[in-house]
């Protein structure tokens, strides 16, 4: 009997979460590589900033990882791994050049560190290797992924609402799509160059 | 006398030269290497401003033998092929010195083409007064150098360059060797000697000049570095060495041209006669080793420069870039130097129908001068002095024909130099302005045309990069005075053939 209950409780509480959680899954086609989708911002809602650091590494001229997808508020650390002289700007978020910036120039084995306070995509460069680039997706909010290198991504834990989805290439044009989860929730995008 | 004969017919040259010269431009040999991009998957500027001029880290990627000045390794993105395991050193000298090569052929190849354009005096000082001379158009096009260049490391610190204009003007095949050496970089380190204080530099090379004339960005060369020192018929000199030519031999050098000192000491064999001894057919003949160049005795040319970083910041001062606020960039900088070259010119007097040697006039010679080199963040302002002194050793022949000794006579001399500024207005165009002066009183006697004793030339000049390795400069020469008699008229012309040059080069 009690064996009966406990299975009865597990079962209720799974369903609940079913309910009202869960995953968003899709794929991004057109392109190759990874891409990164989100969710945008739904007004009304709030979302807590992150306190997260992540460290973008400038190794053998190149920025190591090559695209970083992380939620506003956000430190981001730059390091210089290499020999040579380096430095990091963007000069703009999604096109807003008010929101660029230039961190200026730092010595091998140090980090210069900045917040991410604002949604957007920026493009990383370094002014003497104009070859190197990287770009951070900054997202408005704690949902987002970035795909595998065949498209196919899965965003956790969304809660049941709709939404605008979000999926960015490099190169590529973003697009946005309006998604309904309830349970889960499922959509495709096609992107061109 | 032939040899004075032959010193009349040179000054006439060199007259014609330069009479020619002002409306024939020169285009300069111009390397930069896009091997060096495919080996290290970085663009042309990492080490130049405005190719192939180079900014303060290609100078120290230049210093250390075509390498990273640190952690070269990490950087390539096209491994090296191992000529030996590098445990094969711990087995010397019982093996072979492990050693690399380039993963991929270090080739680069450019091309240039040009346009032209001059004014109605264009014909002054040829056409007009000699119908056989060549008719010079009032536009024109030309076609440039096409040229292969290879340049890389073979590990242990042994640089090596070679380029060579596989084709010139459109015409297959007879362009020449620009430079080809090896470099034994930093040996200093066999004798504990403070790191890159000194290296050795074998082959064929360009003078290690204050401004390289072979790697010049500039349309146009430096008048000075081209200058011969011809006497009047008064003298007994004919030297057609300029400072441009390149030199056969070795040169020991050290320091750094980013920064601090920097030392040049150069034996070459001597080229009066203007003609690079590789260009003949004395190079290694098939009945045995015999190498053919002006005289047995060699030239010496050395150099001592020292570059002042001026950062605040210790630390960016001594660094290969300084680091400022929005990026790492040039030093802000002066460097001061000086040079000499020191030579013998030779002649061979023969007699008055040429068919027996008398003897041998050994007359030296020296080039001395200093420059100077200003860079503030994207202003770059440099000169160079140069003075020319010939000694004049006059054969003295009596009334049998016989040379009975020398005498002193009164030295050919020239000097001159040039000023440049350079000012990257963006990343992608760069303004220059330049004036040349040639103070040549010979040249003058001897009848070249040039109204003044000094031949100043004005440069004013544009460069834009299209691509990293596609460029397009713009260069208007006003051009020194010359004074004519054409044709039908009373009184002499004076003139200026100012020219308008466009260009087009790329390198990949």
């Amino acid at each position: 009997m009690q064996r009966k209950t406990v299975w009865v409780v597990v079962f209720a509480m799974a369903a609940s979460l079913a309910m009202f959680a869960g995953d968003m899954k899709g794929k991004v086609g057109g392109v190759s590589g990874n891409s990164v989708v989100w969710i945008e911002a739904t007004a009304g809602k709030t979302y807590p900033a992150s306190d997260k650091h992540i460290v973008i590494d400038q190794k053998g001229l190149m920025f190591h990882p090559h695209i970083n997808v992380i939620q506003v508020g956000t430190t981001v650390e730059f390091l210089n791994s290499d020999n040579v002289a380096h430095n990091v700007f963007w000069s703009s978020i999604s096109g807003n050049k008010k929101l660029g910036h230039n961190l200026g120039t730092w010595p091998k084995g140090e980090k210069k560190p900045f917040k991410f306070d604002q949604p957007g995509v920026a493009p990383l460069l370094c002014n003497v290797h104009p070859e190197m680039a990287a770009y951070i997706i900054i997202s408005p909010t704690p949902y987002f992924a970035e795909t595998d290198a065949s498209g196919n991504f899965t965003i956790s834990g969304v809660p049941d609402g709709s939404y605008s989805v979000t999926a960015w290439h490099e190169g590529a044009k973003q697009q946005s799509k309006p998604v309904t989860v309830a349970g889960s929730g499922n959509v495709d995008f096609t992107l061109t160059k | 006398m032939d040899s004075r004969f032959a010193k009349q017919v040179a000054s006439l040259l060199v007259g014609l030269g330069i009479v020619v010269g002002f409306v024939l431009w020169q285009p300069r040999r111009a390397n930069a290497i896009p091997a060096f991009s495919r080996q290290y998957g970085t663009s042309c500027t990492t080490c130049h401003v405005d190719f192939p001029k180079l900014n303060d880290f290609g100078k120290a990627f230049k210093d250390a033998g075509f390498k990273f000045p640190a952690d070269d390794e990490t950087y390539v993105k096209v491994q090296p092929v191992m000529l030996g395991s590098p445990a094969q050193k711990e087995l010397w000298p019982k093996t072979v010195w492990p050693g690399t090569v380039p993963g991929i052929p270090q080739i680069g190849l450019r091309m240039n083409t040009f346009f032209q354009a001059l004014g109605k005096s264009r014909n002054n000082l040829g056409f007009a007064t000699n119908p056989t001379a060549p008719y010079i158009p009032s536009t024109d096009f030309a076609t440039g150098y096409f040229s292969i260049f290879t340049a890389g490391n073979f590990g242990s610190d042994i640089a090596f360059w070679v380029d060579d204009d596989i084709s010139v003007a459109g015409a297959n095949a007879n362009g020449s060797l620009g430079d080809g050496y090896l470099k034994f970089v930093n040996l200093g380190r066999f004798a504990k000697l403070p790191k890159d204080s000194l290296g050795l530099r074998i082959g064929q090379f360009e003078l290690d000049l204050p401004f390289t004339q072979a790697r010049s960005y500039n349309i146009s060369g430096y008048d000075i570095y081209t200058q011969p020192n011809i006497g009047t018929p008064q003298q007994f000199v004919n030297n057609n060495f300029s400072m441009d030519a390149a030199g056969q031999g070795v040169e020991v050098s050290g320091g750094h041209s980013y920064g601090g000192y920097h030392y040049s000491l150069a034996v070459v064999n001597q080229n009066t006669s203007g003609t690079n001894s590789t260009g003949t057919s004395n190079v290694s003949p098939a009945n045995g080793v015999a190498f053919g160049s002006d005289s047995n005795f060699k030239d010496l040319y050395g150099r001592l420069a020292y570059r002042f970083n001026l950062e605040r910041d210790k630390a960016s001062r001594n660094d290969v870039q300084a680091a400022g606020p929005m990026g790492p960039r040039d030093h802000t900088s002066l460097r001061l130097g000086s040079y000499v070259f020191y030579g013998r010119s030779v002649q061979r007097i023969l007699n008055t129908s040429g068919t027996t040697l008398l003897g041998t006039d050994r007359e030296p010679f020296y080039r001395v001068g200093g420059d100077f080199d200003f860079h503030y963040r994207q202003f770059n302002l440099y000169g160079l002095y140069m003075y020319a002194r010939d000694h004049d050793v006059l054969p003295v022949i009596n009334g049998t024909g016989a040379l009975t000794g020398f005498v002193r006579g009164t030295p050919a001399t020239f000097g001159g130099g040039f000023i440049q500024a350079d000012y990257l207005a963006l990343p992608w165009l760069m303004t220059i302005m330049r004036w040349d002066a040639v103070n040549s009183p010979n040249d003058q006697a001897n009848g070249s045309g040039q109204y003044r004793a000094t031949r100043n030339r004005f440069t004013p000049g544009a460069q834009f990069l299209i691509h990293a390795n596609i460029k397009t400069s713009f260069e208007y020469q006003v051009q020194p005075q010359y004074v004519v008699l054409l044709p039908g008229q009373s009184r002499p012309t004076i003139f200026r053939g100012n020219t308008a040059v466009a260009a087009l080069e790329w390198v990949y």
